[in-house]
């Protein structure tokens, strides 16, 4: 027995050896969820749905055809950033994260993230390829930032059988505002006609929808938000005219007050209103209920960009970019990285399919894009998109800051004023206290 | 006591002190640290003094925070404590009914916040949740428990109250068992009423719980975070928005460490002032009752 337990020892100790990993590894960390259960083992792309079955279905496809590299993923949850702050802290971030590119100047600015453009030339991307949107969303300082993946705003989704109802259809497409108080008009009409609500709002916990309308209608009258990357400027006559007229909405009553954002789509789904202002990311889930027989939206959806209502046709929009965190890399690793950004700009039409506007002119303007339901209506997008100024800090804490201060004023808990003032001074000061 | 052995006695101790001093003291003098200076999560930054506590005493969005951290937790500790001791009377006795719904009404307390939040959604939510059917179908307008302003904090304090009810419950049992069964039977045999008996037999003997339920419910719903962050996010309009919640985005949404910092060290000043207070008042209330 004493000669034998060595020798079991050594036999197990032997046997749990393996053949040594000579591939390299990237160690990438993103959101959009985790569905390994569906499709952890699939590398078929154009079977995969949604933002995460695409997501995990392209990098098993990259692995796969990819012997020589490993992209090894960590999943965390929407949006990650506290933990990718503690990686970068610890000296410890990963290869490639996922990023919004509103956030990409907070770690810029610290030099957290490494500019891309050698990589992108090592893969062969001009920045020239991309759609106006992403190349503004990306570009700081003349500096690409990140590899752009896709553009996603707001968008006006339509039942057009409530629509139809309402005798708000022409053409067979609904007929949207083109200024504001078009908007109240018709909406007073649906309203009387139908008797729902015209607007679906998720006014509750959700702070980007009221930030998103704020924005986005006081860019289309030409204010500046951000005179410079210190400073921001809500309380203007524009600031003012918007915020007057989402509150008037809600005074009337033609759009629901009380809704959180699982509450707007449950409610928009069951034909409970007849637009749900939301992002580019519903398309998918609206898309599969307008083609299921015996659910109250089939056959009753179309989507557009947010109609103009006050001077030009602009919408303050977002993307989601791959970054590059900085770090010591060996040039393997940096080929690696290279080889990644190539996959991931070749397979930008995949990603379209999600519902978010490509990232890629050549993509947007593709018939296998516009062949895709809705696509050729909301394509303007790309051209009417408008991120925040890409020197300004803190995109995300002031939008959070602006959406509350706005939803407030448009549910009638503050005074339009007070809520413009006193957002305008909560984000002053944020950033003034930027190192 | 010789010397040599105080060292030994120190010896079997220092395992715990040094691992308290590693992580409770040296973040307790590490974050004061950081409240004294304009600093970011990166370490860049600079000595401002007390810079960041005159910001927090004129910052009109953390005394809102404080206002609602007070008043959401005098809604949770008296509601808390007497729901868990009425419980507590009610099931504490031998039976298999009363172990099963013992089990039931801790049942919640293992929940993570995550789901005890979702469930909470999913009854508060006006358009579609349980309460609001239910106000339909009576021909009522649904309350808005997540939006309406005034009905935010007692949303928390509902989906508080039943998350937490669990731990106060046991304790009350476990102070309950040790009260000596012979003093019942003398208040019997002395005619004593129900009443009487609870007034002058169970409460003066569950004295002690009592106190350590509302000082350790007070001192956990002082940092209620979240409940605000999951269910309503703090609004609508900050009205539901407590003093945890309002560090964590200014340390994780807005990188301001220092400010944050100097926000943790004054809600702890208050919950240090708030359970000393207590302490002091119960243990006056006791020499009183000695007194007599």
């Amino acid at each position: 027995m004493r000669r034998l337990l060595p020798l079991l020892l050594a036999a197990l100790a032997l046997g749990s050896c393996a053949r040594g990993d000579d591939r390299t590894h990237i160690y990438l960390q993103r959101f959009f969820g985790e569905c390994g259960a569906e499709y952890g083992g699939s590398t078929d792309v154009a079977k995969a749905e949604g933002e995460c079955g695409i997501m995990t279905a392209l990098i098993n496809r990259f692995n796969a055809e990819n012997p020589d590299l490993s992209v090894d993923v960590n999943v965390v949850a929407w949006p990650g950033y506290p933990q990718l702050t503690a990686q970068m802290a610890a000296r410890d971030p990963p290869d490639l994260v996922t990023m919004h590119e509103g956030v990409i100047s907070d770690y810029a600015a610290k030099g957290l993230l490494e500019p891309v453009d050698a990589y992108l030339a090592q893969a062969g991307i001009s920045i020239a390829r991309f759609t106006e949107a992403s190349r503004q969303g990306v570009t700081i300082g003349g500096r690409a930032y990140g590899l752009p993946w896709d553009t996603h705003g707001g968008l006006f989704h339509v039942n057009t059988a409530l629509f139809a109802k309402a005798g708000l259809m022409k053409g067979g497409k609904p007929v949207l505002p083109n200024s504001a108080e078009e908007l109240i008009a018709q909406a007073r009409q649906f309203q009387q006609r139908t008797g729902k609500p015209y607007l679906l709002q998720s006014n509750v916990g959700d702070p980007a929808y009221a930030a998103r309308n704020q924005y986005s209608y006081m860019m289309a009258q030409g204010a500046a938000l951000f005179p410079d990357a210190r400073h921001i400027r809500l309380d203007t006559a524009e600031g003012r005219r918007v915020g007057a007229f989402f509150r008037r909405i809600n005074a009337e009553r033609l759009g629901t007050l009380n809704m959180d954002t699982p509450a707007a789509i449950a409610a928009f789904v069951n034909g409970e209103g007849g637009i749900y202002p939301t992002g580019t990311w519903m398309i998918g889930s609206f898309q599969k209920e307008a083609e299921t027989p015996g659910r109250p939206l089939y056959a009753s959806y179309a989507v557009f960009p947010y109609p103009r209502l006050w001077g030009r046709p602009l919408e303050f929009v977002s993307g989601h970019a791959w970054v590059v965190p900085a770090r010591q890399r060996s040039p393997r690793q940096r080929a690696a990285i290279a080889r990644f950004f190539r996959f991931m700009a070749a397979h930008n039409f995949d990603w379209a399919r999600t519902g978010h506007i490509p990232a890629f002119q050549a993509v947007l303007e593709s018939a296998a894009f516009r062949a895709l339901p809705h696509r050729a209506d909301i394509a303007p997008l790309a051209a009417i998109g408008r991120p925040l100024p890409t020197n300004v800090q803190r995109q995300s804490a002031i939008e959070g800051i602006v959406g509350e201060e706005m939803a407030a004023a448009s549910t009638g808990q503050k005074p339009v004023a007070a809520a413009l003032a006193s957002a305008e001074r909560r984000v002053n000061e944020l950033l003034s206290q930027v190192n | 006591m010789n010397g040599a052995r105080d060292w030994r006695g120190l010896l079997f101790v220092a395992p715990f002190m040094l691992l308290y001093a590693l992580i409770l003291v040296f973040p307790l003098f590490r974050g004061l640290w950081l409240s004294l200076n304009r600093v970011d999560l990166f370490g860049d930054g600079r000595f401002v003094g007390a810079a960041n506590y005159v910001r927090l005493a004129n910052d009109p969005i953390f005394s809102t925070a404080l206002l609602n951290t007070f008043k959401v937790t005098l809604m949770i500790v008296p509601v808390l404590t007497v729901l868990a001791l009425l419980l507590a009377l009610a099931l504490n006795n031998a039976g298999r009914g009363a172990a099963l719904l013992r089990g039931i009404f801790f049942s919640s307390a293992v929940l993570s916040v995550t789901i005890v939040t979702l469930i909470w959604r999913f009854v508060l939510a006006p358009d579609a949740g349980l309460l609001g059917e239910a106000w339909k179908a009576a021909g009522w307008q649904p309350l808005a428990f997540l939006s309406d302003p005034h009905l935010v904090l007692p949303a928390l304090a509902i989906t508080t109250i039943w998350w937490s009810l669990g731990l106060p419950m046991l304790l009350f049992l476990a102070g309950l068992q040790q009260i000596p069964h012979d003093m019942y039977e003398a208040a019997a045999l002395d005619n004593a009423s129900r009443w009487t008996t609870f007034r002058r037999i169970t409460v003066p003997a569950l004295r002690r719980t009592i106190v350590l339920v509302v000082m350790l419910q007070t001192a956990a719903q002082l940092q209620l975070f979240g409940q605000s962050q999951l269910l309503t996010a703090g609004g609508p309009s900050g009205a539901s928005r407590t003093a945890v919640l309002f560090l964590f985005e200014t340390a994780f949404g807005r990188w301001e460490l220092g400010y944050a910092s100097a926000a943790a060290e004054m809600l702890f000043l208050l919950i240090l002032a708030v359970t000393l207070a207590q302490y002091w008042a119960t243990g006056r209330g006791r020499e009183a009752s000695g007194a007599r």
